[in-house]
């Protein structure tokens, strides 16, 4: 049976397993000039993963015999359809290609572009499509003013991408 | 000392002095209430401004600028889960249940009256424990720090929420983030890419961790939630509730004042301790985490307990304890003033000032706080399909100033991703964000405690302070365990039924 | 509402002017990156050389803006990665020539900016707490040779130049480097005072700003300073190279002007007239001195300083075994 208390052991025990025995050998090297008798940098990695391990095989341990003494605090959420499940996770799709295309295309955009269409797509994804001029506005003015602000206060060096097709106001 | 201070007071009540510190805690409030943008940020801006103004008016304005801005990281932390620093995440427990049933105003002016009172209380201890203090911080070696520490990492479990084992594997998980970069002997963990060199900052871990997911949670179950505006009434604060929190509040100015005094450690440290510490002794204990005034109050009144206590180790040793008195020490090599045991000597009257000073600077900031108070409870108001978006870009462009890194951004967005599976998995975030901060601390000080000892474990029991805080630890370990053992057995028994 | 759209519209014509030729630099404000936190040295050196270049750059506002991280390798690829057009120039410090000598890969080599000036000098102190039984350097040389591996020493990390102070020392006197005496770690200067002061450990070699002040006060005592000449506010300190100390009496700590490779000429030009006359500045030389540091603005080779001091440090970092 995989239930949600089930499938969350098994997401905590994959995670730490997979730093334990594949990332901490490649990526965490002992440098010569640690005396031996101070422990090596890996010591502490290992231990906490070594215990997140134990910890997520105990979450399925639980899961497996039923319950555990979990308390959740979440209010339940009603029953909802399969077509409402496919538009969420389209939803949550569309906002993490946001969220990544954003980190993309400020390098080729420039940053103030680009906050101006991750702010518009977050607006529109998050329903607020009904109040079409907040939205524009907030989308246009919001990252203009954030702009100017931090580049004539903190003297903040803004990339103006490579494309060179928005003025990136300093 | 009495005729120096009043001597001090009239040198210091000028109008010069009085605007600095009221535009500084002002501007610090502000900007604390930003998320992403920091104290350190507004120490850093206003250092340029030192180099014209005269040396006590100069340190005033910066001591306004970290007492303000610690104030104003509560401010988004009740009204959109975004703690303005790490300093305030406990603040966000209780403050942002309290905004969600319409009573953000009541939070905020809890969150103002424990931030003045423990601020006050520390300048008290500043004045007058300076010394004692001083000589206490110098005790704590490594040894000692790492036994603290240890003890801090058990608040874990007050701050776990519904499951402890959640709670530690969150805590675990942190732990293991907070080892990404270069470690303390100058080799690198987990250095996949040139920019993990330097390790994840706490600013957009903290802020990633808190304030996305509920942006992510708002567009993909918007079926449910219809994006509605948080309910408005009730913001005063009644004397019952007030007199209700004071033990806690006394208590965290308490904790903040000796962790502050400590060169390192800081004020969200000093947060979390007072936080499980009111947790576990109040009445009210089961409604933490779920709006409990008395949570702001030991979470607010320690942070801000903590300004006036990390002038300690900086006026009587000359040693700054964290970066923004880092910053400070730097101001006072500007003006030429050297902090330590020979300011005391030599600019005597310039340290009474300042202690003056930092006196108004506790009544200044409730009068910032209640002028901003009435003005940020508007934020509450305004729907959360366009709020959250705009908090979406403060953070964008405030990690991104803190020191201009695009990969900064990058992990504010992997964070707030990685925040939101928690949210789904009910995995709780704070034990994460604590880890996160203490870990470092407790790692460096296990691994120098055991060079200096060549080895040698013993090393960790040779001192009372030692011995005090392994003490402690048994102590809450062994009540956790009953507790979580009662847990069991009623269930089992409910189970049964 | 109208004034925001002048400041727009004003704001995008600087913008689209920048990318285009550059008579008269500078026309809009210089940035200087210094590559370590706030209140730091390179910070403070980037604020006085801020406040007084201003003077000298027909009145055009010269901002300091820090990026720390990765021993000021972020700072350091931030500047080389950018335009070279005068406009984002390096707070360089040591570390810009130690980090590439002692890292098996380092993102900016020493070499890969246009060196426009060095700044300071800022010695570094051998120092231990006042009860110490040691008065003078050759006795805590005698006390490290009497009790290998007994002493400790603080410093921000193995290959960080306050752990090379304590290490060339040790070479200096045919003692092994990594074992003659060990290394604590603590991050920053303020953390590794506090460890002297608290007798956390025995001995430390690093910056002068963050010990003087103790030195002052008499809570520790200076034994060897690695400068090239004495310090003022301390006369009766040997310098590493009086004690004969070879490869110690060449490390110090050092700040200075670099740019992006290949800066236009003009731009080097206008920066050499622009120190010449900020080594003659009263302002500049006056926050030197509150510093603790010593002005060099002018009085070295960068390029060839900048050389010298990578291959000190590649050559030790070869011999101590840190790098192949």
């Amino acid at each position: 049976m995989l239930n949600k208390a089930m499938l969350r052991g098994l997401l905590i025990a994959l995670f730490f397993g997979t730093v334990l025995f594949a990332l901490i050998p490649v990526h965490v090297p002992r440098p010569s000039f640690i005396p031996g008798f101070a422990p090596p940098p890996d010591m502490w990695p290992r231990t906490v993963s070594i215990l997140g391990l134990a910890l997520g095989l105990l979450a399925m341990a639980f899961a497996a015999l039923g319950g555990g003494n979990e308390t959740s605090d979440e209010p339940k959420r009603g029953p909802a359809s399969a077509v409402e499940w496919r538009n969420r996770l389209i939803r949550l799709a569309l906002a993490l290609a946001a969220f990544a295309g954003f980190v993309v295309l400020v390098p080729l955009l420039g940053f103030l572009a680009s906050s101006m269409l991750l702010a518009l797509a977050c607006f529109l994804l998050a329903g607020a499509s009904g109040r079409w001029v907040a939205v524009l506005a907030l989308a246009v003015l919001l990252p203009l003013g954030l702009q100017l602000f931090f580049g004539n206060v903190t003297h903040t060096p803004f990339p103006s991408g490579s494309w060179g097709i928005f003025p990136g106001l300093n | 000392m009495w005729n120096d201070l009043l001597f001090a007071f009239e040198s210091v009540a000028t109008l010069a002095n009085v605007l600095a510190m009221g535009a500084g805690i002002l501007a610090g409030v502000v900007i604390g209430a930003i998320p992403g943008m920091t104290g350190t940020m507004a120490v850093t801006l206003a250092l340029p401004f030192t180099f014209y103004l005269p040396p006590v008016t100069s340190i005033l304005l910066l001591v306004a600028l970290y007492k303000g801005s610690t104030y104003g990281a509560s401010i988004s932390a009740i009204l959109i889960k975004t703690p303005g620093t790490a300093s305030a995440a406990c603040t966000v427990l209780d403050g942002w249940p309290l905004a969600q049933k319409g009573k953000a105003g009541k939070a905020l002016n809890m969150a103002l009256i424990s931030s003045c009172i423990g601020d006050f209380l520390s300048n008290i201890s500043l004045i007058f424990l300076a010394a004692p203090l001083a000589l206490l911080a110098l005790r704590v070696g490594p040894p000692e720090y790492f036994m603290l520490m240890a003890f801090a990492l058990t608040m874990v479990a007050s701050i776990s929420g519904g499951s402890l084992l959640l709670g530690v594997v969150s805590a675990c998980f942190g732990l293991l983030l907070a080892t990404v970069g270069e470690d303390m002997y100058g080799s690198f963990r987990f250095a996949m890419t040139e920019d993990m060199k330097s390790g994840l900052s706490v600013a957009p871990v903290l802020i990633g961790l808190f304030a996305l997911p509920e942006l992510l949670r708002l567009i993909m179950f918007r079926d449910e939630n219809h994006g509605q505006a948080m309910k408005l009434g009730d913001n005063r604060l009644t004397l019952a509730e007030f007199r209700g929190s004071l033990k806690s509040i006394i208590r965290g100015s308490f904790i903040g004042v000796v962790l502050g005094a400590i060169p390192g450690i800081g004020p969200s440290a000093a947060a979390f301790f007072s936080y499980g510490e009111a947790r576990r002794s109040s009445p009210n204990s089961e409604n933490f985490g779920k709006g409990e005034l008395e949570g702001i109050a030991a979470s607010e009144s320690a942070n801000n307990g903590c300004c006036g206590a990390t002038m300690i180790p900086l006026l009587a040793l000359g040693v700054p304890g964290d970066v923004i008195t880092g910053v400070m020490l730097g101001a006072f090599m500007i003006q030429g003033l050297t902090p330590g045991p020979l300011l005391f000597q030599n600019n005597l009257n310039e340290v009474y000032m300042l202690f003056i000073g930092m006196m108004f600077s506790s009544v200044l900031l409730f009068g910032a706080g209640k002028l901003t108070v009435r003005f940020f409870s508007h934020i509450s108001s305004i729907p959360q399909v366009l709020l959250t978006p705009v908090v979406l870009m403060l953070c964008i462009y405030g990690i991104y100033s803190i020191s201009s890194s695009m990969f900064d951004v990058t992990v504010l967005l992997v964070m707030g991703v990685v925040g939101f599976i928690m949210l789904l998995l009910n995995i709780p975030p704070a034990p994460f964000l604590i880890a996160f901060i203490l870990g470092p601390m407790f790692e460096d000080n296990l691994r120098r405690a055991l060079a200096i000892s060549r080895g040698d474990p013993s090393v960790f029991f040779q001192s009372a302070i030692s011995w005090i805080f392994a003490g402690l630890i048994v102590f809450f370990v062994g009540l956790t365990i009953r507790r979580e053992w009662q847990k069991f057995r009623e269930n089992r028994a409910a189970k049964n039924a | 509402m109208k004034s925001l759209m002048k400041t727009v519209l004003a704001a995008a014509v600087v913008a689209l002017a920048a990318g285009t030729a550059h008579a008269d630099y500078p026309e809009k404000a210089v940035t200087i990156v210094a590559p370590y936190g706030a209140g730091g040295a390179s910070d403070l050196a980037a604020r006085a050389l801020a406040e007084t270049a201003r003077d000298y750059l027909g009145e055009q506002p010269v901002v300091v803006v820090n990026k720390p991280g990765n021993g000021g390798m972020n700072g350091a690829r931030f500047v080389s990665e950018s335009t070279p057009d005068g406009y984002t120039l390096l707070l360089a410090r040591v570390g810009m020539a130690l980090y590439p000598a002692v890292q098996e890969s380092s993102p900016v080599g020493w070499d890969d900016y246009t060196f426009l000036g060095s700044l300071e000098a800022t010695p570094m102190i051998l120092a231990v707490a006042e009860n110490s039984p040691y008065k003078t350097a050759e006795e805590l040389v005698e006390g490290l040779k009497a009790n290998p591996g007994a002493l400790t020493y603080g410093a921000s990390g193995a290959t960080a130049i306050d752990g090379f102070t304590v290490q060339a020392l040790l070479a200096d006197n045919e003692l092994d480097p990594l074992t003659a005496a060990t290394l604590v770690p603590y991050k920053g200067g303020g953390a590794l005072a506090t460890a002297l002061l608290g007798g956390h450990v025995d001995f430390l070699a690093i910056a002068a700003g963050s010990l003087m002040p103790h030195i002052e006060s008499g809570k520790m005592r200076a034994l060897m300073v690695y400068a090239p000449s004495r310090m003022d506010a301390l006369p009766d300190v040997p310098t590493a190279a009086e004690l004969g100390f070879e490869k110690a009496g060449q490390i110090t700590g050092w700040s200075a002007l670099y740019g992006p490779k290949d800066l236009p000429e003009n731009v080097v030009t206008r920066w050499q007239e622009t120190l010449a006359k900020v080594a003659e500045d009263e302002k500049w030389l006056e926050l030197a001195k509150r510093r603790g540091s010593i002005s060099t603005v002018g009085k070295e080779d960068m390029a060839a300083y900048a050389k010298s001091q990578y291959e000190l440090f590649n050559g030790l970092a070869r011999e101590f075994g840190y790098i192949k």
